[in-house]
């Protein structure tokens, strides 16, 4: 399962810079192990170096009931209004893959940011921060696994 | 509104989908009885904090508990980075085993709510939810009228087989499917965003920050205080941050907990719209609530009853519906008949009433009675209408009379013919309101009201010929009664009597014929039938059968009348020229007003000559020894004393409490039957008195004369015959 997307952090995040020319492309993959289970509902979110909330890259699930599953990323980003605008689709099934691509801010790279996935899964159990991942330069192309659902997450950096 | 319509179409076209939501939501209700088999009992008094303490103890690494809607308690926690779903005694705390949803229904709960298709999936389920709803709505408005109305809807159900079989499982599960599609939208609306559960944002909270150690979970008062049975999801705090919080979904709402200090950060109680749908979800899928689970099931498994019965009588229905020959356009016509039929059969006069008006040169037009409209060139109208239950009009015509009082007048003159059956109150009550609004419109009138018992062939013709002399010209009506199938009966055996008026009579038995169960689902045998339905016979070369009072049940095994040779007769010639081992065709035609329901009451039997068939079938049916007693009138002991025998056995065998008889021709044989009512009259008044449901056969003048006697006889009670027919405790079966 492809989802490419290009957002800029701009609007939620503190720290980005306007000018395009000063960012970078992160593209981001991550595939399901076969939990035998529905398709999984996935947030993936940046903290900043304090842990706090720096803004959503993508939500894979379309339906609101299901997000407070997502309970990391629901409590965290419960004060942005802009979450979901223009970052959700549907959700992925078990051994899918999702690729999410973001235009993030070049001040954002080895400053401490995370990389965040929340993910649930219909009658399993919830899975906050199921994947943690510090943006680092040297951190790109590094593959790790999640505790329940994800099989590995890496990310590129362009 | 034309309920029927909505029904059958929306069951043609939603039924076939439905089919798999019935089927996979009957199996869909096993799980809930099974995990229940599987659930260990949860202690009343266990509170969260007891078991969260035990689960600390007996599961390291734990990090959620759920409590799913059987009972069952899920562990959820890592053990050596390996992710773990243990179930756990709720007593004990020990673990039990590996937590295992099944793949078979996960995969057919997919079916059912989404058929497997994803959102669009979805929302298709939910429409079928919706069809189905309006299914067993429009179902409960045609079940209330067929019954007569919202009060007899536990009243006995009369027709076809397949009708039975629609119609009384309609009434059984009907509310069950109506609260699985109310509960099945409720359930769309939450997933779709359409109504919000959850009404107040994640509180922000403010954990306390001194690194102390955490309190253990048995010491903290919000989870002392909420027993488990409550529980719904119990999430520990992240060992590895020490901001973390305990949190706790309840069916009553939602809490966090301070890991350090035990202080409740925050509470919100669940909201009404979370409430509502916890009860959509728990009628809905029987989840939490075992007993209901298998309810659902039957229910689920009613729908391709539903519309394997629905089918086959839209496929009856339609094959029945009238062909008219060149009809013309309504504003081209000098002649338009208009028909009000709830069941198809008026429609059978009116198509031969067409073709006769069109033979003789007419331009006719022949429509339902709900186009009523007068076009300037129509010279006649004929309204053909039948009654409906208690006096209401057939479904398709409900605002005719509304459009009649509307129309304008033109000089065309007008003509009402009403079918019912003189054994209801109302007979012929619609035709009568039509004609009275016609009049009082101002419309000239073509004939006066005419009314027709029980689809008359004969009485039709006779109106058919006072037609002609109006029209001025001849008609020739050849009207062929659409009858039902018949079959084949044996004759087995036939006991003769003189008879009373010089015309012998006899009692006539045949075979009543097993049929496998898929010809009587496909109405090819002849249904079951009850002493007082009528039998009809039809005579080889003779369009029109004639009926006869059946004096035995199914039950009993055999069909019997009791028929006199009239003089002309030709269904009686007939009937008394076999022998045994003859055939003949016939058909069994409901008189659900006549037949008696099984009852403690008192019953009093008032008959006369044949008239006394379905009163000793009433008394041979009678093996609740109901206290019946029968009034018979007879001539003469010697010529027409029928089921002499049989009466005299009954009486022994305490079927019959009492024979009263009385003979009109001979010395101190008592008179009429009438008579003998009135030298019982403190009798009467006291089985009256105690409920009795009197039933009279015989001929029109009999009846008559007994209404008139009992009427003087109930006087003195302040009662009627009118007041017990009101109370549906009288009833009449005449010839």
């Amino acid at each position: 399962m492809r989802k490419p997307l290009l957002t800029t952090l701009a609007a939620a995040c503190a720290l980005a810079v306007p000018a395009l020319a000063q960012s970078r492309e992160v593209t981001l993959t991550t595939q399901l192990k076969n939990y035998g289970g529905n398709g999984a509902y996935l947030a993936v979110y940046l903290t900043d170096a304090k842990g706090a909330y720096a803004g959503t890259l993508w939500v894979a699930g379309g339906k609101a009931k299901y997000y407070k599953h997502l309970s990391d990323w629901n409590r965290l980003s419960a004060g942005d209004a802009k979450r979901l605008q223009g970052v959700t689709g549907a959700s992925v099934g078990a051994g899918r893959t999702l690729k999410v691509t973001a235009d993030l801010a070049d001040a954002l790279i080895d400053a401490g940011y995370e990389i965040h996935v929340d993910a649930a899964v219909e009658d399993m159990r919830d899975s906050p921060s199921e994947v943690r991942l510090p943006l680092t330069a040297a951190g790109a192309g590094k593959a790790q696994a999640g505790k329940q659902y994800i099989q590995s997450t890496s990310y590129q950096l362009k | 509104m034309l309920w029927r319509q909505i029904h059958r179409w929306l069951g043609l076209v939603a039924g076939t989908v439905a089919l798999v939501l019935g089927l996979t939501g009957a199996v869909l209700s096993l799980d809930p009885v099974l995990s229940r088999w599987q659930a260990r009992p949860t202690p009343n008094s266990l509170s969260v904090a007891q078991l969260a303490g035990q689960i600390a103890a007996s599961v390291p690494g734990a990090e959620e508990v759920r409590r799913l809607p059987s009972g069952e308690i899920v562990v959820y926690g890592f053990d050596n980075g390996q992710a773990r779903a243990s179930r756990i005694d709720p007593a004990s705390g020990q673990v039990l085993g590996e937590y295992q949803p099944s793949a078979t229904m996960r995969w057919f709960k997919n079916l059912h709510r989404s058929f497997l298709l994803g959102d669009g999936g979805r929302i298709a389920a939910a429409l079928v939810a919706l069809a189905m709803g309006l299914l067993a709505a429009t179902g409960g408005v045609l079940l209330a009228r067929r019954l007569g109305g919202w009060r007899q809807l536990l009243g006995r159900v009369r027709g076809t087989r397949v009708q039975r079989l629609h119609v009384v499982t309609g009434r059984a599960v009907l509310a069950v499917l109506l609260l699985t599609s109310v509960t099945a939208l409720a359930m769309s609306a939450a997933t779709f965003g359409w109504v919000t559960l959850d009404a107040d944002a994640e509180p922000d909270l403010a954990p306390s920050t001194a690194i102390t150690a955490d309190l253990p979970a048995a010491q903290l008062p919000l989870l002392r205080e909420l027993p488990v049975r409550e529980l719904q999801k119990l999430n520990f705090p992240a060992a590895d941050d020490p901001a973390d919080t305990w949190q706790v979904t309840t069916t009553q709402g939602q809490g966090w907990i301070d890991r350090h200090s035990g202080q409740t950060l925050a509470w919100h109680d669940a909201s009404t719209a979370q409430r509502i749908n916890d009860w959509a979800v728990l009628l809905h899928t029987g989840e939490g609530a075992w007993a209901w689970a298998p309810v659902l099931g039957l229910a689920g498994l009613s729908i391709p009853l539903f519309w394997a019965t629905g089918l086959m009588l839209w496929w009856q229905a339609r094959s029945q519906r009238p062909r008219l020959a060149r009809n013309s356009a309504p504003a081209q016509a000098d002649t338009l008949v208009f028909v009000a039929s709830e069941n198809g059969s008026t429609w059978g006069f009116a198509q031969a009433l067409h073709a006769a008006l069109v033979q003789a040169g007419h331009a006719v037009h022949t429509s339902g009675l709900e186009h009523f409209q007068v076009p300037p060139n129509a010279r006649q109208v004929l309204l053909l209408a039948a009654t409906y239950g208690d006096g209401q009009a057939p479904a398709h015509a409900a605002r005719a009379l509304e459009r009649i009082a509307q129309a304008p007048v033109t000089s065309a003159r007008v003509a009402v013919l009403g079918f019912g059956d003189r054994q209801f109150k109302a007979f012929c009550a619609y035709a009568e309101a039509l004609d009275a609004a016609l009049r009082q419109r101002g419309w000239a009138s073509l004939l006066p009201l005419e009314r027709i018992h029980q689809q008359s062939a004969q009485e039709f013709t006779r109106w058919g010929e006072r037609l002609a002399e109006q029209l001025g010209q001849p008609l020739t009506i050849d009207y062929r009664p659409r009858l039902p199938r018949t079959t084949e009966l044996e004759l087995v055996s036939r006991q003769d009597y003189p008879g009373g008026a010089g015309e012998p009579a006899a009692i006539l038995r045949f075979k009543w014929p097993k049929a496998s169960w898929l010809d009587r689902l496909r109405g090819r045998a002849l249904p079951r039938f009850a002493a007082g339905d009528l039998l009809g016979v039809l005579a080889p070369g003779s369009a029109v059968p004639r009926l006869y009072s059946l004096a035995s049940g199914w039950r009993d095994g055999f069909v019997e009348i009791c028929v006199r040779r009239r003089a002309g007769g030709v269904c009686s010639g007939y009937l008394h020229g076999l022998q045994p081992g003859a055939r003949i065709a016939a058909f069994i035609r409901p008189n659900p007003a006549f037949t008696l329901e099984a009852t403690r009451r008192p019953v009093m039997l008032i008959g006369a000559g044949t008239g006394v068939a379905p009163l000793a079938g009433f008394i041979r049916g009678n093996t609740g020894y109901t206290p019946m007693h029968l009034y018979y009138g007879a001539r003469d002991p010697a010529l027409d004393y029928y089921f002499e025998d049989d009466l005299q056995r009954w009486l022994a065998e305490q079927r019959l409490a009492s024979l009263n008889t009385s003979f009109s021709r001979t010395p101190q044989g008592g008179g009429y039957v009438q008579e003998a009512l009135q030298r019982d009259a403190p009798r009467l008044r006291e089985l009256v008195s105690k409920g009795a449901i009197v039933r009279v056969c015989g001929s029109q003048t009999m009846a008559h004369g007994v209404a008139q006697a009992l009427d003087a006889i109930l006087a003195t009670m302040g009662l009627s015959v009118q007041q017990l027919k009101a109370h549906g405790r009288y009833a009449e079966d005449t010839f």
